[in-house]
């Protein structure tokens, strides 16, 4: 397993922090990267492995988030199977944007999954008998595992450590696999893949699909881990984007980019909000700017990203398989 | 019997008749040649044949199966690559891995679709190349590497859409030296080509199309002694 050991290091220290750590704010941090995480990773399948980015994953989180909280709320069913259903929703809604992605190109593609994410959250905000509207929904607390009802913060490490790793598995099996090749094919070229053989629709079709539940799961433990659902945050393109711009931070393509990238922008965050945050700090907001400005510098500097950067460095060769 | 059959193809895009009523057979192991001034409708007629475009009559079939209608994935799958008039190289991959993308499509094993790939990136002459990215190569090798590619799906047929063009004076006689070798190692080619030299010297018959009609079809002698080929296509400079 050549190239995989920076990401080995890196789960290997998440899975020791709340062995070493037990504050409170800390394992908070590592449950949120893990989690923002894997769902970038999972943007990653269709947005970086497949090339369809998406501004509207979102919308599969949400999906995710909310199919737990109202089978918990309303019908007292384990998140878990909350978690499937979200999952199975989200995969028939990645096929009918994969088939999208068959007809709108580029931009379209696009403006088509932020519009997508938009309408849901319609949905969910004026539904208001069944989603109660834009008040949200409060994730009950039931203790046990099978209610996901956890108040250790070191347990949900180690369940979102799972979650994150699968999604790790995920990329790698895309970045060395037949099928993984030839959706690298398709990125660059559709035409030429579909000349060589290459089953380019259907595979694309797949990863969004794929992408969706698997960011749906994102969502139902984001959601559980939380406890409380807000129509306006989940399906917001704010989130989309997040998604999106931790994995292009990362390094877009690259199994650990995701995480890195969400690490990097989950610390910057926190860490700023928590000195210049306050009103107490003077100028309101002027964390933001600087958040901003961060922003700019990587991608001026690392416009590959974190793990491509970060390798040319170290002389490690992280990309083996067919990845841009 | 022949390999490739095509039969009264006719292709409209609006007012505009790319091909009209073309028919032509390829038998197995033979090397046709398609000629013909731009707009003359041959690269219309490789669209079709690979699956890229429908015609609007007429059929395709690969040893008697018909291929009109299938997509270029399943064409491919069926025997029948080509390469791109236009250079399309997987240009953000190395150089072996756009190769493995075509083994792929006859092995499930990518380490075994690699070994084909550096055989076949040996046989194309772009062996030293095959880790450097696609990007990085020359237009000469692009087309090296677009016939391995092609060739790493175990084509019956390969159609090839501009075998030199766009390639400097000196790289011609390589290239043309692969395809020979090709042909003679029992592959059946149907072969695009602007250079007359070239296309004379290597196909034993020739398709001449004006107008999105065929206008003659025979050996390379007989095509490029015919009145209207050489009203049509070659005009004065080569008659001389």
């Amino acid at each position: 397993m050549r190239g995989t050991w920076p990401a080995v290091a890196f789960f290997a220290a998440a899975a020791l922090g709340p062995i070493v750590v037990r504050d409170a704010f800390f394992l908070d941090s590592l449950i949120l990267i893990l989690l923002w995480g894997a769902s970038a990773a999972a943007w990653n399948v269709a947005g970086g492995y497949a090339g369809q980015v998406s501004l509207g994953h979102a919308a599969f989180f949400g999906l995710g988030a909310y199919s737990a909280a109202l089978l918990g709320t309303r019908w007292g069913v384990s998140p878990w199977i909350g978690l499937v259903v979200g999952a199975v929703l989200a995969t028939a809604f990645g096929f009918i944007l994969g088939f999208l992605s068959n007809r709108l190109r580029g931009p379209y593609f696009v403006l088509a999954t932020i519009a997508f994410s938009q309408v849901l959250l319609i949905v969910a905000s004026r539904w208001r008998g069944f989603t109660s509207g834009s008040e949200g929904i409060p994730v009950p607390f039931r203790p046990g595992f099978w209610t996901l009802g956890i108040a250790d913060k070191r347990v949900w490490v180690y369940l979102v450590l799972v979650l994150a790793a699968l999604l790790y598995l995920v990329q790698l099996y895309l970045e060395r696999s037949r099928r993984g090749y030839q959706l690298a094919a398709v990125r660059e070229d559709e035409d030429a893949a579909l000349s060589l053989g290459v089953p380019a629709r259907r595979l694309k079709v797949a990863a969004i699909a794929a992408s969706a539940a698997l960011t749906a799961a994102c969502g139902t433990l984001w959601a559980q881990y939380v406890g409380f659902v807000d129509p306006y945050y989940v399906f917001s393109v704010d989130l989309s984007v997040r998604f999106c711009l931790a994995t292009i931070l990362g390094g877009i393509g690259t199994p650990l980019g995701p995480f890195l990238g969400a690490a990097f922008i989950t610390l910057l965050e926190t860490s700023l909000r928590a000195r210049f945050g306050g009103i107490g700090a003077g100028l309101v907001g002027i964390y933001l700017i600087i958040y901003g400005v961060v922003l700019i510098l990587m991608v001026r500097f690392a416009p590959q990203g974190l793990v491509p950067w970060i390798g040319d460095r170290l002389r490690w060769r992280p990309r083996l398989g067919p990845t841009a | 019997m022949s390999l490739l059959s095509v039969a009264g193809i006719t292709k409209r895009f609006g007012g505009v008749t790319a091909n009209r009523d073309v028919s032509f057979d390829v038998a197995p192991g033979e090397l046709v040649g398609i000629i013909g001034p731009n707009g003359s409708g041959k690269s219309t007629l490789f669209e079709i044949i690979s699956g890229f475009y429908r015609p609007d009559a007429g059929e395709v079939r690969l040893d008697g199966g018909p291929l009109t209608g299938l997509s270029p994935d399943r064409v491919c799958r069926l025997g029948v690559a080509r390469t791109f008039q236009k250079l399309r190289p997987f240009a953000g991959l190395t150089v072996v891995d756009n190769v493995v993308v075509g083994a792929l499509t006859r092995t499930h094993d990518v380490r075994h679709a690699r070994a084909r790939a550096r055989d076949l990136l040996d046989r194309v002459g772009l062996a030293d190349k095959a880790d450097a990215h696609a990007r990085t190569l020359s237009t000469g090798q692009r087309k090296r590497l677009e016939l391995a590619r092609a060739l790493a799906t175990e084509p019956r047929v390969l159609l090839l859409d501009e075998m030199t063009g766009g390639v400097d004076q000196r790289s011609i006689p390589g290239l043309v030296q692969l395809v020979r070798d090709l042909h003679r190692g029992g592959l059946t080619l149907l072969v695009i080509e602007h250079n007359m030299r070239v296309i004379t010297a290597v196909a034993q018959r020739i398709v001449a199309l004006y107008l999105g009609e065929k206008i003659a079809d025979g050996t390379p002698d007989a095509v490029t002694r015919d009145r209207r080929v050489v009203d049509a296509y070659l005009g004065q400079a080569y008659t001389q």
